[in-house]
């Protein structure tokens, strides 16, 4: 249907597909498959149950400028670990070593199409998957071998930049081998310059017993766009953890969709946003149980302020078969001001007779009782509503086991709480 | 230092304090007694700065301050101390912090530099063993799981290290048992000074045999009915309150 009439914002990016094509390596056939497959499914619209609270329409009036293979560095904001390589606008600005921080690299010239750029069908955001699919410039490979245990953590810092309103399209496939450990730290930044719109893929895979730990810092500037589908596919004995915390962007859409396809793979899906200003933060997760024996948590706290809006959408679905699974989930949700909102949809679906589930849910304020104890012991009100927001995502933060990182979210946290409660206070 | 003259306050359109008037001076110990429902714990929570009290008449002055004018934060600072009744549990907030973030606040407020790590450890550690509190509970969050008395003794151990001015104990000996109330008595008495007044609530006589008062109140239906010594607490033991309603009404 919008095939045939595609819109204005969908002719914009088939343009822009077409000129870009040349430069962007692998086959024109399955990048052309892919741009066909966002043009048919288009923009959403809040009526599609997927984008119901989030609103695209600012998004699509935008014609962001899909990024040419880069050539040159820029400036990021410095490593929290050891090893850490830059993509600036999806793609790599230099000759990329063969390992680094516990994983081998690959690209579009040494990995397989099939692996890079594979489509991601269902969700919400099937059509970004596959407008990345299209125009990804620099698809990276991140693989481990059979056994190889990695303690170290690989910062991936993955930069919008551009001297106009800008697309980036990073696209990152990790696999991890049978009995491996590896940990990633996704860190998604921009120049604040522009809007610019990042639309990032992260496409998971890993083995019997392998172990994968992904941090998330999602901390771009007030005007940035930005969505991202994370699907992960997770063997028997695997496990799957991702601690995430979402700092920035003006609009963000996050979708994770984990399978548990073996016997006995775990997932532990965990994290903070904070939606002070305008930002709009939407969160999806969507565990699938697939087998006997799987477990899962999911386990976010938002805390929105002023316009600030949140979304969480957490879904759990137990199939067939999948017997002695258990399924967790929590959402708990601080509104810290008038007029900001958090709008959360808890969701179980069980087609099993012997598992267990549950889930809870909560949207509140900071208790009046503990803030009156601590002004009561000399705190300043925004010192004790600083406090007890802390204490609210610290359940969540203590879960971050790399600490650099932890106490950069922790002084963020910080600094923006006690900034926006003198304010209003 | 503490002057409350026909105070007069209420929650939503229930009155309760009824024209209240109290004075009282640096050193001295009193205790305010009464039935349940009298408004003891109002008069507390009124000094305090709790929110959803509304005074419709009266006055407070504090070291010659206006105290109903300032925010609950800024009578802490200037030596007001409330020891909870039901100690609020905060956990994610610890000790540590909630103490030394407390303790520099008031300093502060007296033109005291701020004290470090190292000083503060310093400091507490001596009030702790006072307190009967291990080292442990530094790191808990703020009354996180603790038990009856373990909230009580932790008040006290707050009020040790802020070293108020004025404190006002809310029904502290409540819930305790003997050897808590022990422990509590030894932390309060440690405390009296000639120039700190404590201003203690309760409902019973019990607390009086371990911290003794200079000043006996009798607060019924908002009012304080009669004023003594230590021996009209004793009496209250043996007759209850009604005695007191009654004189009260016939006067």
């Amino acid at each position: 249907m919008s095939a045939m009439t595609p819109s204005p914002a969908t002719a914009h990016y088939r343009e822009a597909f077409e000129r870009l094509q040349p430069v962007l390596g692998g086959s024109a056939s399955h990048r052309a498959a892919a741009m066909e497959r966002f043009a048919e499914l288009g923009f959403p619209g809040t009526r599609d149950e997927a984008w119901k609270y989030t609103s695209l329409r600012r998004l699509e009036s935008r014609r962001f400028v899909p990024a040419a293979p880069a050539t040159t560095s820029v400036e990021v904001p410095a490593a929290f670990v050891g090893q850490r390589l830059v993509l600036v606008n999806g793609s790599p600005v230099s000759a990329l070593p063969e390992s680094l921080g516990g994983f081998t690299l690959g690209t579009l010239t040494t990995a397989s199409e099939e692996q890079l750029l594979r489509p991601l069908p269902g969700g919400g955001t099937e059509r970004f998957a596959a407008l990345n699919a299209a125009l990804s410039t620099g698809p990276l490979l991140l693989s481990t071998t059979t056994g190889q245990r990695s303690e170290d953590v690989l910062q991936l810092t993955l930069i919008t930049t551009g001297a106009g309103p800008t697309l980036a399209s990073p696209r990152i496939a990790v696999r991890l081998a049978a009995g491996s450990r590896a940990r990633l730290l996704i860190d998604h930044v921009d120049d604040g310059a522009h809007e610019h719109f990042t639309n990032a893929v992260l496409d998971i895979e890993l083995g019997a017993g392998a172990h994968l730990t992904l941090y998330r810092l999602q901390r771009q500037g007030e005007r940035a766009f930005h969505i991202e589908r994370i699907e992960a596919r997770v063997g028997a004995n695997a496990t799957f953890v991702m601690r995430d915390s979402q700092l920035g962007a003006a609009l963000a859409r996050l979708d994770t969709n984990v399978s548990l396809d073996g016997r006995a793979a775990a997932t532990e899906i965990t994290g903070v946003f904070l939606a002070d200003g305008s930002r709009h933060l939407d969160s999806h997760v969507h565990v699938g149980h697939r087998a006997i024996e799987t477990t899962s948590l999911q386990d976010y706290r938002g805390i929105a302020a002023n316009k600030g809006r949140g979304v969480f959408n957490g879904k759990a679905i137990v199939h067939e078969g999948a017997q002695k699974s258990n399924a967790r989930q929590v959402n708990r949700n601080l509104l810290l001001t008038a007029g900001a909102e958090i709008d959360t949809k808890p969701d179980l679906e069980i087609y099993a007779d012997d598992v267990q589930c549950s889930h809870g849910t909560t949207t509140g304020q900071l208790d009046p009782n503990a803030l009156f104890y601590l002004r009561s012991r000399g705190l300043s009100e925004p010192a004790a509503r600083s406090a007890l927001t802390r204490a609210f995502a610290g359940a969540v933060m203590a879960r971050v086991d790399e600490p650099a990182l932890a106490r950069y979210v922790h002084d963020e946290l910080d600094r923006r709480l006690v900034r926006l409660l003198e304010v209003t206070a | 230092m503490l002057s409350i003259h026909d105070l007069h306050a209420q929650i939503g359109v229930r009155k309760i304090l009824k024209g209240v008037n109290l004075e009282v001076k640096p050193g001295e110990v009193h205790a305010i007694m009464g039935p349940n429902g009298s408004g003891k714990s109002t008069l507390a929570s009124v000094l305090a700065g709790r929110a959803g009290y509304e005074v419709t008449q009266g006055t407070v002055h504090y070291l010659g301050e206006d105290l109903l004018a300032l925010e609950p934060e800024e009578r802490a600072r200037r030596g007001v101390f409330l020891a909870f009744q039901y100690p609020v549990e905060i956990p994610g907030v610890n000790n540590a912090y909630l103490l030394k973030a407390a303790l520099n606040a008031v300093r502060k407020q007296r033109g005291l530099a701020e004290l470090d790590a190292f000083e503060f450890l310093a400091l507490i550690k001596d009030k702790m063993k006072l307190m009967q509190m291990d080292e442990s509970f530094l790191s808990r969050g703020v009354n996180e799981g603790f038990s009856g008395g373990e909230k009580k003794r932790n008040e006290i151990l707050q009020m040790a290290v802020l070293e108020p001015k004025l404190a006002l104990l809310d029904e502290t000996d409540s819930g305790l048992d003997i050897d808590a109330l022990r422990v509590v008595a030894t932390g309060v008495n440690s405390l009296r000074s000639p120039e700190r007044a404590i201003v203690m609530v309760t409902h019973y006589q019990r607390l009086l045999d371990y911290i003794e008062p200079d000043f006996v109140h009798v607060l019924s239906d908002g009012r304080i009915l009669r004023t003594g010594d230590k021996s009209l607490a004793l009496e209250l033991e043996k007759r209850g309150y009604d005695w007191v309603k009654q004189e009260a009404s016939a006067a």
